[in-house]
């Protein structure tokens, strides 16, 4: 699994399901107390990890829009988190295909808000890849489990 | 039944577990006797309080359940837990509640039967955030303790068998 491979995987998750483009960037521009919506999606088996999708609340909205066909201004925020779910878990489910079997995903968690931060102790940080949508930077980070060596990586969530 | 009163045939399978893990993990884990308040079905989105270990049920139930720790409880249950106070933005704090997660989730796995599998766990620290339910219902269990307040949401299910 590479960064090339996670940048495309989620580029064709966002252009075939929501029709927008995203653009490769190098760091993430997520200006201070930006709303973010993050999915979690965990995988176990014979690898073990994470796929975070960190998503402001601008992209998210867009997003719900673009697949529940509805205006920006009607989307609720159970709308942006079942959107970003929903997209996390594509793209975890695509990653997921680059690992070694048997490997299961776990249902998304979804964690939205101003004011947050988010970690996976016992992981180390494999790869972050950001990409623009609209001029709206998102991150897929993929953090692995080491257990047994105690290292934690911070998922780079912090929404303040 | 009130609206936000649990169901209880369905639900108290999956509840049981959580509660005798609750009192037997913070008993062993960080010598405090804890109260396991009545359940009741999440009717709001926001987390119940600031600090959450979270851990995804996958196999044979499917799901999350969140601790959720108000800053009193987290502060005091990870320093008898881990035997020295941390800050809350260290590494040390977030592990401490991870750890706590992964060991209700592990010791409420085992009554559960071969077969269910838990993940990591991942802990989210901060304010006015929410914790997604997945599309099923949600049950608190709130729990008291000398050491604060704290609850446990148990949002899973059974898998369907494969045909």
């Amino acid at each position: 699994m590479s960064e090339d491979e996670i940048r495309q995987l989620a580029q064709t998750v966002w252009e075939t399901t929501l029709g927008i483009p995203l653009t490769p960037q190098d760091t993430p521009s997520f200006a201070s107390g930006t709303r973010m919506v993050v999915a979690c999606v965990q995988i176990t088996g014979a690898w073990g990890g994470a796929v975070f999708l960190h998503v402001p609340e601008p992209a998210a909205r867009a997003a719900a829009a673009g697949m529940f066909q509805c205006e920006q201004r009607s989307v609720r925020v159970q709308d942006m988190q079942e959107a970003v779910a929903e997209l996390g878990n594509m793209v975890a489910g695509n990653i997921k295909a680059l690992l070694p079997e048997p490997s299961c995903l776990s249902l998304p968690t979804v964690v939205e808000g101003g004011d947050f931060s988010s970690r996976i102790p016992g992981s180390r940080l494999v790869h972050r890849v950001v990409l623009s949508a609209d001029g709206q930077d998102i991150a897929v980070t993929v953090v692995e489990s080491v257990r047994h060596s105690g290292a934690a990586s911070n998922s780079g969530v912090k929404a303040a | 039944m009130s609206a936000t009163q649990a169901p209880s045939t369905a639900i108290a399978k999956v509840i049981v577990p959580f509660t005798h893990a609750v009192r037997q993990v913070f008993f062993k884990m960080a010598k405090v006797q804890t109260t396991v308040g009545t359940p009741h079905l999440k009717n709001q989105t926001a987390s119940t309080y600031s600090i959450c270990g979270i851990i995804g049920f996958s196999g044979n139930v499917t799901g999350s359940v969140v601790l959720s720790f108000s800053e009193e409880a987290g502060d005091n249950l990870v320093e008898a837990f881990a035997g020295e106070r941390h800050e809350r933005s260290s590494a040390d704090f977030a592990d401490a509640i991870g750890e706590l997660a992964n060991m209700v989730a592990g010791c409420a796995k085992q009554q559960m039967g071969a077969g269910t599998n838990i993940s990591l766990p991942s802990v989210v620290i901060g304010e006015k955030y929410t914790v997604a339910a997945q599309s099923m219902p949600c049950v608190v269990i709130p729990v008291t303790s000398p050491m604060g307040s704290f609850s446990v949401e148990v949002s899973i299910k059974e898998t369907p068998a494969q045909a």
